[in-house]
């Protein structure tokens, strides 16, 4: 499992791919709280690549939301499908959090 | 003088068993009175070694005792001529070659042969193979040592057969001139001379020889000779004595250690030298002379007709005789010999 | 069966071995050289030996030579009388006393007789005299000391021989022949021989002394012994003549060789001539006897033997007290050993406590005893604290035995039962992935006739999940009540949850109310996923979704209700995601689409069929792989309605 970032205009990108699971979760919460604490305010998350989450996925991305939110930042999702929109879908998180079809249209609104 | 006679071996037993019938009959001989021993006195024709070792070993073992013969034996040597002892009476019996025997005989001395002992003629020439001698043709022109009297009658004939002209040189009683090559061939006794060269470190295979008694002059040497008138006298005697002498012959081939020691004990009382190995030769030469092969196992003691003819005629040709005795008067042999 | 033995008999072997290689080598060589080097000395001090004695002789021979050699040529140049000759033989003897005979023998027929004239001058008592060799008994033109030199044409020694009569006086004669020269043609003359004693040669070759028991002799040129230690020997024995009578063919061979003229050095071995020895001969040149000296071996050899006799006997001293001192080290280093193998044995056992061997020297030995001492404290330290570790642990484990049964004491186990035909059947199976899990059910009863379900799964596993899992069944149970829609419950519990959860937990969680009498189920979803309906036809399909997310995220949020009717023989099958998301050793999830077939290929339609179902094939489909996730099922089936409730 690995998480990709990079910057589009004011926008950190971060890609997840493989699974996110009780194992895999700890690093991926600890890359994405350091990006935090470097100050970004826009961060954008690419399920693009992400083959699995369990619940201890969700409260991980939940956890970087909240913290996120503290902040007044923005916290948004991309290329949500398979395994992990059931689950978005299930849990109700499909309707907590801001969900984008692609990454491009989710620039494009959070570069506003 | 070393005089004796070559023959071919024997086995022992034949003439054993011939020699136990004699002497199962010879006591009969004896006459019935006599009690008393014979005296009678022997001298050989040599000082004391194996040559007699038939003589003094029957002395010893008292075989002539047993005879009735009460013997006394006087040593030889050079300065005992026997014919001169047997003319004077001084000898009862004494021992001599054939060939002097007929001459003494031819010069007056009316002896008698009663038993031929030795058959074959020990006498030979000996040559280094070293000088380039190897067959009778090589002696030409070469010098030859010889003895002189009856040891130069078998030589010259031989020399005159093969039409050979060699250098005579007179030779002593020594090997020493012919060891340091004073002469290319010597006279020698097969049982004597031959052994004292081979003694003074000469291989056999190193010398040439010409045994006369293979060269068709085999003169049967030592023979035991009385006058006639002794004889004729007491023939018992004689025939005991010869008897008795052959029976010491046989003892000593049979115990040939014994008989050497014998023999040793009356060279050293005769002062003669004498060494153990030498005697050892000389007395095992002497069986092959004195004891003929199986087929004359017989004829012991015995003179062969043919042989004296041999001689006789030889003596006459060198004009060393003038008349040839009748060899029934000369030899009055043993009891195998149908004489009496 | 070397490898089995100890250190000290593997030292010693090694010890003698190499020890005993090493002193044969240099005990073999320096024999051997030394022996070599003796037999070389040998042979030049046999070659030195015997040609010095050879030279004395020579020198004793060629004096006596000189003079008939210089009277003949007084004889031949000058006509002597009788008187002169007379003169001339005494000054002869008188000029050396070696001389005890000499002679002038002429050719018979040359002078007065006929039978020859050889005037003979000899010693006799202490007086020197005269005779005539010439008689009627001796002819001397036959002797050997007068044949040979005019045979040969010139001087001869004589074999040796006694003198005659009393005189035992052992002789030579030396002969020289002497020429006349008439009509131009040379003749010989006569010989002039001279007899010596041989006395002094004796004493020359007597005084030869080797060692103890060396010595030695001359043979003459016949092989006769002249002289000899065994005065029994001389003239009595050839050489031939013992090699005869002891048939030894070699010693016939180095006679040949020695009156042939040669010398050398040869082994003889124990015979006529002595005991073994080695024996140098060389020739008299002058009348060509043989000198031999012999070199007794074993004398020779006796230093040597001594000396290898001693060194062999330091060296077996040296070896042996070698071998104690390898025993001593040896044993200095195996006490020490063995001693630590005991200890070590004893720690082996538990006994940490056992005491080493205090080893105070600095060697390899006093090292290992001091990191062995060392091992055996952390040893004993480390097992300690594994012991309080894990007497810890056990005791972690066993307080989290005690929450299992905490935990599983309070969810229900006892279906409530109804007369065939009405109310519901109902069966349940949980298993939690560790020890204490996250998710739960409950049911209980609101009134009568109205029951409660409640499947629900905590965002997280272990101890932190079940307490969680605890405070949420609590809260529903609480807040559950009659006339309360099941949304309503799930709005308040939410509330409640999301503003005390710090740890960003959450639950997802259904919750149905069922009216026994009517079959009225409602119910609400709080992201969980959909139970499943079979009807009693056989028919299944997951129910519908209210798409309200997880409890206890945020406040605020509005729980809807639905509603379905449950008719006789229909089956509600709660479950959480522990079995749609139970994987196999490919990691590929069992998947809502084969829960659904299992559940209706389910061969017993009753509720413990059912489920008894889907554990066999989750348990088929899991290949052995460890279980991820809690996994829960509660079956409920209606069986029809309820006229009144029962206790």
């Amino acid at each position: 499992m690995k998480v990709e970032t990079k910057k589009e205009n004011e926008v950190t990108v971060a890609t997840v791919i493989g699974r996110m699971d009780a194992l895999t979760t700890s690093e991926v919460e600890r890359t994405l709280m350091s990006l935090l604490d470097q100050g970004e305010m826009k961060l954008l998350i690419d399920l693009d690549g992400l083959d699995y989450i369990s619940s201890a996925g969700l409260r991980t991305l939940l956890a970087t939301a909240k913290r996120m939110k503290q902040r007044s930042g923005i916290m948004a999702f991309a290329n949500l499908k398979g395994h992990a929109k059931e689950v978005f879908e299930i849990s109700g998180f499909y309707s907590l959090f801001t969900v984008y079809d692609s990454v491009e249209s989710a620039l494009e609104q959070l570069g506003r | 003088m070393r005089p004796g006679s070559l023959g071919k071996m024997q086995k022992f037993r034949d003439l054993c068993l011939f020699l136990a019938a004699c002497i199962m009959l010879s006591p009969l001989c004896l006459r019935a009175d006599d009690g008393a021993l014979k005296k009678a006195v022997f001298l050989p024709q040599w000082v004391p070694q194996a040559q007699f070792a038939g003589y003094y070993t029957a002395y010893a073992k008292g075989i002539y005792r047993k005879h009735g013969i009460d013997l006394t034996i006087v040593p030889g040597g050079a300065d005992r001529p026997v014919s001169r002892y047997l003319e004077t009476g001084q000898a009862t019996f004494i021992t001599a070659w054939l060939s002097s025997a007929l001459q003494m005989r031819d010069k007056g001395i009316r002896l008698v042969n009663i038993g031929q002992v030795v058959q074959r003629s020990a006498l030979m020439l000996v040559a280094k193979k070293s000088s380039g001698i190897e067959k009778p043709r090589d002696l030409e022109g070469r010098k030859v040592g010889l003895w002189g009297g009856d040891f130069e009658i078998q030589p010259k004939a031989f020399f005159e057969r093969e039409g050979l002209h060699v250098k005579p040189v007179r030779q002593s009683f020594s090997v020493n001139l012919f060891l340091r090559g004073g002469v290319d061939a010597a006279s020698a006794m097969w049982y004597n001379e031959y052994h004292a060269i081979i003694n003074a470190g000469i291989n056999p295979e190193e010398l040439t020889t010409f045994s006369f008694a293979d060269l068709g002059l085999n003169f049967p040497e030592d023979g035991i000779y009385t006058l006639e008138e002794t004889r004729r006298r007491d023939p018992e005697l004689a025939r005991a004595f010869v008897m008795a002498s052959l029976e010491g012959w046989l003892y000593a081939f049979s115990h040939p250690k014994e008989a050497v020691d014998i023999v040793l004990k009356y060279a050293a009382e005769a002062k003669v030298p004498a060494n153990r190995a030498h005697q050892n030769w000389m007395l095992a030469r002497m069986k092959e002379l004195i004891v003929p092969s199986k087929e004359e196992a017989a004829g012991l003691g015995s003179l062969k007709q043919s042989d004296y003819a041999l001689v006789a005629r030889e003596l006459k040709e060198l004009k060393l005789i003038r008349n040839i005795p009748d060899f029934r008067e000369f030899y009055r042999g043993s009891a195998t010999d149908a004489q009496k | 069966m070397l490898r089995n033995r100890g250190i000290v008999f593997k030292l010693i072997a090694l010890v003698v071995t190499a020890g005993g290689f090493i002193f044969l080598c240099v005990f073999g060589y320096s024999y051997f050289f030394s022996r070599r080097t003796i037999e070389e000395n040998i042979n030049e001090s046999a070659r030195n030996l015997a040609q010095a004695t050879v030279g004395r002789i020579e020198a004793s021979l060629r004096s006596v030579q000189k003079i008939p050699l210089n009277d003949r040529y007084f004889v031949e140049s000058t006509p002597l009388d009788p008187a002169a000759l007379h003169d001339l033989l005494f000054n002869v003897l008188e000029s050396n006393a070696d001389i005890c005979g000499a002679a002038i023998a002429f050719e018979p027929g040359k002078r007065q007789n006929v039978r020859g004239f050889a005037p003979y001058v000899y010693r006799s008592e202490w007086t020197i005299a005269f005779t005539e060799l010439a008689s009627e008994r001796i002819d001397y033109t036959l002797a050997d000391w007068y044949q040979i030199p005019r045979e040969l044409s010139g001087p001869e020694w004589s074999e040796p021989y006694y003198g005659e009569g009393q005189d035992r006086t052992l002789k030579s004669t030396y002969s020289v022949p002497f020429y006349m020269t008439a009509k131009g043609q040379k003749r010989l003359a006569g010989v002039i021989a001279v007899d010596i004693s041989l006395k002094r040669l004796q004493a020359i070759v007597s005084s030869v002394k080797v060692l103890q028991t060396g010595y030695a002799f001359l043979i003459s040129q016949n092989g006769t012994v002249v002289t000899h230690p065994r005065s029994e020997l001389i003239m009595n024995a050839t050489i031939f003549g013992m090699a005869e009578e002891a048939g030894d063919t070699s010693l016939r061979e180095l006679g040949r060789r020695m009156i042939k003229g040669e010398s050398g050095l040869v082994p003889l071995g124990p015979g006529p001539l002595g005991s073994a020895s080695l024996m140098y001969y060389a020739p008299i040149p002058s009348n060509n006897w043989s000198l031999a000296v012999v070199f007794p071996v074993a004398e020779l050899m006796a230093d040597v033997r001594r000396f290898s006799m001693i060194a062999f006997i330091l060296a077996v001293a040296g070896l042996a007290a070698l071998s104690g001192a390898v025993v001593i080290i040896a044993h200095s280093i195996t006490r020490p050993l063995r001693t630590m193998a005991q200890a070590a044995g004893h720690i082996a056992e538990g006994n940490f406590d056992t005491p080493l061997p205090v080893s105070l020297s600095g060697d390899e030995v006093g090292v290992m005893t001091k990191a062995f001492e060392d091992m055996r404290i952390s040893l004993k330290d480390y097992i300690e604290r594994l012991t309080e570790t894990t007497a810890a642990k056990q005791a972690i484990e066993s307080e989290l035995k005690v929450a299992r049964e905490i935990q599983m004491s309070i969810i229900p186990k006892t279906f409530p039962s109804f007369p065939a035909g009405t109310g519901v059947d109902m069966d349940a199976w949980i298993e939690p992935a560790r020890d204490v899990g996250g998710d739960f059910y409950d049911f209980f009863f609101l009134d009568r006739s109205r029951l409660c379900v409640v499947i629900a799964d905590v965002s997280d596993k272990g101890v932190p999940a079940s307490l969680f899992m605890a405070v949420t069944k609590t809260l529903i149970k609480a807040k559950a009540a009659p006339g309360k829609a099941p949304g309503d419950v799930l709005t308040t519990v939410n509330n409640e949850l999301a503003t005390d959860s710090g740890t960003n937990m959450f639950v997802t969680v259904f919750f149905a109310v069922l009216d026994i009498k009517t079959g009225e189920l409602l119910y609400a979803n709080g992201g969980h996923n959909p139970p499943i309906l079979i009807r009693s036809q056989g028919k299944a399909m997951p129910i519908e979704k209210t798409g309200n997310p997880v409890v206890g995220v945020i406040e605020g949020i509005e729980y809807g209700s639905k509603g379905l009717t449950l008719y006789p023989g229909d089956m509600l099958l709660l479950f959480t995601d522990g079995v749609t998301e139970a994987v196999n050793l490919r990691g590929e999830l069992f998947g809502d689409e084969r829960l659904l077939k299992e559940l209706s290929a389910a061969a017993d339609p009753s509720p413990s069929g059912r489920i008894e179902a889907v554990r066999q094939a989750l348990a088929r489909y899991s290949e052995g792989a460890p279980q991820a996730d809690d996994i829960t099922i509660l079956a409920v089936r209606y069986e029809g309605p309820l006229m009144e409730r029962e206790g």
